[in-house]
């Protein structure tokens, strides 16, 4: 017969919270959320998510570091560079058969720089979708304006209509 | 899905078809002749001629039409100019607008519902007449 483990028992600050109905405030309130870095299973984790660059994982970056970086044309020619070493490897394999390392080093070097490049325009992304939402949320607001104000000025009328009703009778 | 994973996507597709590429030319490759000490290899070809001949431009086709993809796919992009600056101008811009217009919203709807509490307490009155009005008669 084997034996089961049975599940842990509820962490003991349960008797903290036995008033909770009649009052919320006599039991402690939840921890608030962590800042900086935190200690999760022996591996230390920071709270501020920044894609690391590329030189911080120890690859060599080949397109042209600055601000603003345009994104089009260092994809483009990116893709020209992966094409031309695509070529020149199917080349050595004729050729020098032995030397192909070095080519597909650099063809992994041109991948990672790709996406790299595509995990940058992430940040991007999230602010134009930011600003879409913001834009989508004024017109929401503006059409409820208006509808209140139109409906508004619709029962006003219907209120001096039904009291010319009212004189008239 | 959208463009950036698309891109991200397409990257992916170029690589696998990289190197599916070279590992079927590395597989049905006919042996070759290395040096001249040893004999041409026995070469059985019948059907494997056309074959290998086919294979790499199907495949090479298969690559530069991703890669003309990827292109399109990169013009597709919706980047605008300014970088990250504009972007975030262009949100407190937006937030500041958005308060003014959540604060007329709230002002209507305090307004509007004024007016329907009058209206009720007003329908209440007239109600109560009627049924003061009906008990006399």
């Amino acid at each position: 017969m084997a034996a089961t483990a049975t599940y842990p028992p509820p962490p003991p600050y349960y008797r903290l919270y036995k008033d909770y109905i009649e009052n919320p405030k006599s039991a402690p309130e939840p921890p608030p959320p962590i800042q900086g870095t935190y200690l999760l299973y022996g591996a230390n984790y920071t709270t501020d998510e920044v894609l690391p660059s590329l030189e911080d994982q120890g690859v060599r970056q080949l397109y042209p570091k600055g601000s603003n970086i345009d994104f089009k044309k260092e994809l483009r020619s990116l893709n020209r560079e992966l094409q031309l070493h695509i070529l020149e490897l199917a080349d050595v394999l004729v050729e020098r058969p032995s030397q192909y390392a070095r080519r597909v080093e650099d063809i992994s070097l041109i991948f990672k720089n790709l996406h790299h490049l595509l995990n940058a325009l992430r940040p991007h992304q999230a602010r134009a979708t930011l600003i879409h939402i913001l834009e989508l949320q004024i017109q929401r607001r503006k059409q409820a304006v208006e509808d209140i104000k139109r409906r508004r000025e619709d029962a006003q009328k219907l209120l001096k209509e039904s009291l010319g009703t009212l004189d008239g009778q | 899905m959208d463009i950036i994973s698309q891109l991200q996507e397409q990257v992916n597709t170029i690589a696998s078809l990289a190197f599916n590429t070279f590992g079927t030319l590395q597989r049905d490759a006919p042996p070759v002749r290395l040096s001249p000490n040893y004999p041409e290899p026995p070469a059985n070809s019948s059907e494997s001629a056309t074959d290998i001949a086919e294979q790499p431009k199907l495949m090479s086709a298969a690559l530069v039409k991703a890669a003309k993809q990827f292109d399109a796919l990169v013009a597709a992009l919706p980047v605008s100019e300014g970088g990250e600056e504009a972007q975030l101008k262009r949100i407190v811009e937006l937030q500041a607008e958005n308060d003014a217009g959540g604060q007329e919203l709230q002002k209507q709807l305090e307004a509007a519902e004024e007016e329907l509490k009058q209206v009720q307490e007003l329908f209440n009155q007239a109600a109560d007449n009627c049924l003061n009005l009906k008990k006399l008669d």
